[in-house]
């Protein structure tokens, strides 16, 4: 029963010219914006590539120079682009892509793509997570308004009922239609999707993004199903098809274009995010004060028990540079950590957002499963500061430790090579999922509830006249 | 007789509760928006007061620290003598270069989250300048701001089709459409009634409450340029309007049913909204991409690593060429301060083709994209608001243009004198380089708000048009 119901709905929707347009211009959409990301993948890769390897070059074939001297000249880390940012390039555009490493100082990430771009991105990319999360969904209620409310006005439902067409098979009957509809256009571009991040990613790296990929599907399935489940719920609880449609349709541009935009504004007045001035104007107090040299060669002049530096057996200014560091360090932690901890306050805000729009939740949830989103670009800023404060030390360490009275001591290729290269990989799927936890319950419960909505809708309140 | 229809609207629209709903919901968008636009403007308006202040106090100090030391009550001491240029004119009293927000800022906030509104001026390279960055979460900027842009441009569209989508079908389903045709009056003249009503109900809601809120917000109405940029912005509204009613008029004219017209109008704002600024932008980026940041970083470092390793060959090249510049009475030699200038000079040197060809390629793109423009209504009104409210890319690239001639007379004012190891007193500070924003004239505004006035008159004289002949030409059912 449930299976003839769902066919015909499916052969309706085959035979609607409506739906086989809005179909072959979503499929085309989603196809086109996975090949665009599947390209943008590989060039931006290729050139990370490439700037990897030369930097460290720059690093190892420096030539002859003091320690600290190199320690200035640095090296640069670029932020990798994760395979699946194919499919949703999050804040990719909005966060800068290449950070100087060097002495004293942690730089932020200059060049976001987002200030090179023309004025037309600002109105959004054309990106597959676009495609899935703003038109699938109103291909859906475009499917499903009618599905009662339609069937009410051309007077087929009480002839449904009358023959004994038990509502919740109905209704059933109709979800499996709806999403069997979504399945034939959804089927292939899954397969596209696949084929393209074997094609991006070596083997290695494919079977690394797996389980994020799996995590990602479902997420978009919980995401379709609450769609379905709310047409459906509406279309049954709605006087005419008419209003079902208008109804759908403010839920979701509320879902869809007002939510993100509200829940930033809001996010940020709960959150505030300093000026760069004022952040900037804060830093350099905060290194300013706090390090007195002073006090600094007292107490190691007392460590080591003598009265002059020059008596010291190791060379003071490596430990001076190095206590410099450690002030420095202190100071960006607190204050790099404060600022990227408001905006994780933001992104959680925005997570919560979910509760009345589940856009907020499928966005969260896709951009940290393509490790596009703010925590693993945090991630990756801690990482490369990491390595810096470890090379920087590496240097430190080497002058400390030159023979005395060495004042033009030279660093060499055996210096440089004892810094390894920079590696980084992303986080794990599991932290991922912790993270979007919230967002992940939330999609849950709206498909749940949905889905109950709908069920409840048809068999306690769906009215034959 | 139109005036007749349009009273009769008018009545029906009354009484009808969609009205009151239509009232309050463009008062919560246009004031919610506004609040937004204002909070924006407000933040920025305080960051330049701070850096001012902050400027103020650095070039207070420096004047008293100079004059101690010609008193002779301060001993310069440490490496970094106080009255060097280079100190002076890199650090004490490097200025902030600031582009303080257009009159109407609070109606679009556009580009302007995006690209820098002030800069700290520095002796060095103009890359570090011009890498500077507002801080802002990047979740936030994929979102994009709730500015008053963002209604009129996305949401405005859905409300004059929903009081549009059913203007013929609605009357046929009701059955009065049989009655008014049966009158002496056309079909054209009692759309135009309807539509003259409903505009023009829209139209002075958005002024209405756009003024109110400009007023509230502290738009300063005594400038001339405010009343000009208010008029083109209302010019542009009509013209919108007109276009998203002109589809309406063309959806009617096929004789389907009001849910029909729905969804096809639907479709169509989808269409002209969202999926054809994007798909523009697809091409855009594809025909003409952006060659990568990172090539560039890497051929700057390149460029870096070879002037530093000949730094001291350079800096005599140089002095050769300037012999004016060798201090008096001494062999051309290197001291720091010179060094670091002389090779910064040549890496900028190095790497203006690089950054040309950067430019040139952002520029190619934007070039292109400004003719997709003409596709869709919502691009257009979008660019015209954003050069109206002063956060275009337009107004962007004449400020930074100023910073680049301002950074240039700068540089001459104080790089010979670093040189020529000249120390500064306190009666030069009055002396230096003045900065001052000169703000865009308003026929440069007005050239580039005119053409997507152009193109946005044409795209709704073709709506409206066809939808009117569609209208005459089609005998159109009545039952």
């Amino acid at each position: 029963m449930i299976l003839h119901i769902a066919k015909k709905e499916m052969l309706e929707m085959r035979k609607d010219g409506r739906f086989q347009v809005a179909s072959a211009i979503i499929l085309t959409l989603l196809c086109v914006s996975l090949g665009i990301g599947w390209q943008q993948y590989l060039t931006v890769s290729r050139q990370h590539e490439q700037a990897r390897a030369q930097t460290r070059e720059q690093w190892l074939t420096q030539g002859k120079k003091n320690p600290h001297s190199a320690a200035h000249y640095g090296v640069y880390a670029f932020k990798p682009k994760s395979p699946l940012s194919l499919v949703d390039r999050g804040a990719d555009q909005y966060t800068g892509v290449a950070v100087w490493l060097e002495a004293h100082k942690q730089n932020e990430f200059k060049y976001k793509p987002a200030r090179d771009a023309n004025t037309l991105s600002r109105f959004g990319d054309l990106t597959a997570s676009g495609v899935l999360q703003l038109l699938i969904p109103l291909l859906i209620i475009l499917m499903s308004f009618s599905a009662f409310a339609g069937e009410r006005e051309q007077g087929t439902l009480r002839l449904l009922l009358s023959m004994g067409v038990p509502r919740e098979k109905l209704a059933t009957g109709k979800a499996l239609g709806v999403a069997g509809g979504l399945g034939m256009l959804l089927g292939p571009s899954a397969l596209i999707g696949s084929a393209a991040l074997v094609l991006a990613s070596d083997t290695g790296a494919f079977a690394a993004n797996l389980p994020r990929l799996g995590w990602m599907t479902v997420s978009y399935l919980l995401y379709f199903t609450a769609f379905i489940g709310i047409s459906l719920a509406v279309s049954a609880l709605a006087k005419s098809a008419r209003l079902a449609l208008v109804c759908l349709l403010g839920f979701w541009i509320f879902n869809g274009l007002a939510a993100p935009r509200l829940f930033s504004d809001l996010s940020r007045t709960m959150h505030r995010t300093p000026s760069s001035f004022a952040f900037t104007q804060r830093m350099d107090e905060e290194l300013k004060k706090g390090f007195d040299e002073a006090q600094f060669k007292e107490k190691v002049l007392a460590q080591y028990k003598v009265t002059k530096v020059d008596e010291l057996p190791v060379n003071y200014s490596g430990l001076s540079l190095k206590a410099g560091e450690e002030h420095g360090n202190e100071v960006y932690d607190r204050l790099y950590g404060e600022l990227w901890d408001t905006f994780e306050a933001q992104n959680r805000m925005q997570q919560q957002g979910g509760i009345v729009a589940p856009m907020m939740s499928i966005r969260s949830i896709s951009m940290g499963l393509s490790g596009t989103d703010f925590a693993q670009f945090r991630d990756f800023s801690v990482a490369a500061e990491k390595y810096r404060r470890m090379f920087i030390e590496v240097m430190n360490e080497d002058i400390t430790h030159a023979p005395k009275g060495d004042g033009s001591r030279m660093g060499d290729d055996a210096l440089w090579a004892k810094v390894p290269a920079f590696e980084y990989n992303a986080p794990q799927t599991g932290t991922v999922l912790a993270q979007q936890a919230w967002s992940l319950g939330l999609l849950v419960a709206w498909a749940a509830g949905a889905s109950l909505a709908a069920g409840w809708a048809a068999t306690q309140r769906l009215k034959a006249e | 007789m139109i005036a007749t229809i349009a009273r009769q609207e008018w009545r029906l629209l009354k009484a009808d509760r969609a009205l009151a709903a239509v009232v309050a919901l463009m008062a919560l968008l246009v004031g919610y928006s506004l609040y937004n636009g204002s909070a924006w403007v407000a933040f920025q308006k305080q960051t330049l007061r701070a850096a001012d202040r902050e400027q103020g106090s650095r070039l207070t100090k420096l004047i008293t620290n100079l004059r101690g030391i010609e008193d002779g009550r301060i001993q310069p001491k440490g490496s970094q003598d106080p009255r060097s240029a280079g100190s002076i004119g890199g650090t004490t009293a490097a200025p902030y270069l600031a582009m303080p927000p257009a009159p109407l800022a609070t109606l679009a906030i556009g580009q302007s989250d995006l690209y820098p509104y002030y800069f700290k001026l520095n002796l060095r390279s103009k890359q570090a300048i011009l890498a500077n960055d507002e801080i802002e979460n990047p979740t936030n900027l994929l979102a994009g701001r709730f500015d008053l842009a963002f209604v009129l441009v996305y949401l405005f569209p859905l409300v004059v089709l929903a009081l549009g989508y059913n203007m013929i079908s609605a009357e046929r389903e009701q059955g009065t459409l049989a009655l008014a045709l049966s009158q002496p009056v056309t079909i054209r003249e009692l759309v135009t009634g309807k539509i003259v009503l409903r505009g023009a109900l829209l139209l002075a809601l958005v002024v209405v409450f756009t003024l109110a809120g400009a007023m509230l917000t502290g738009v300063d109405f005594s400038l001339p340029t405010v009343w000009l940029r208010l008029g083109l912005w209302m010019a542009l509204m009509t013209l919108y309007t007109g276009f998203w009613f002109g589809l309406a008029v063309i959806v009617n004219s096929f004789g389907t049913s009001s849910a029909t017209n729905a969804l096809t109008l639907a479709g169509a704002w989808l269409a002209l909204v969202l999926v054809a600024p994007s798909v523009a932008n697809l091409v855009a980026t594809s025909a003409y991409p952006v060659p990568s940041r990172v090539e560039m970083v890497q051929a700057m470092r390149v460029a870096g690593k070879e002037a530093q390793s000949k730094g001291s060959t350079l800096l005599s090249r140089y002095m050769e060429d300037h012999p004016e510049l060798v201090p008096e009475g001494e062999k051309p030699q290197a001291d720091f301060a010179s060094l670091t200038y002389a090779v910064q000079m040549e890496v900028d040197h190095k790497v203006q083709p690089i950054l040309d060809r950067f430019d040139g390629q952002v520029s190619r793109q934007q070039e292109f994209v400004d003719h997709f423009r003409f596709l869709s209504p919502a691009i257009l009104a979008q660019s015209a608001i954003n050069d109206l409210a002063g956060t275009s890319l337009g107004r962007y690239q004449h400020f930074s243009r100023q910073v680049d001639r301002f950074f240039d007379s700068w540089k001459s004012y104080f790089l010979p004198k670093v040189f020529q190891r000249v120390k500064l007193s306190s009666s030069d500070v009055s002396g230096f380089p003045e900065y001052r924003y000169s703000e865009e004239a308003d026929s440069d505004i007005v050239g580039r708000v005119a053409v997507a006035l152009t193109g946005l008159a044409a795209l709704t004289a073709l709506s409206l048009g066809a939808g009117f002949w569609r209208l005459k030409k089609r005998a159109l059912q009545v039952q």
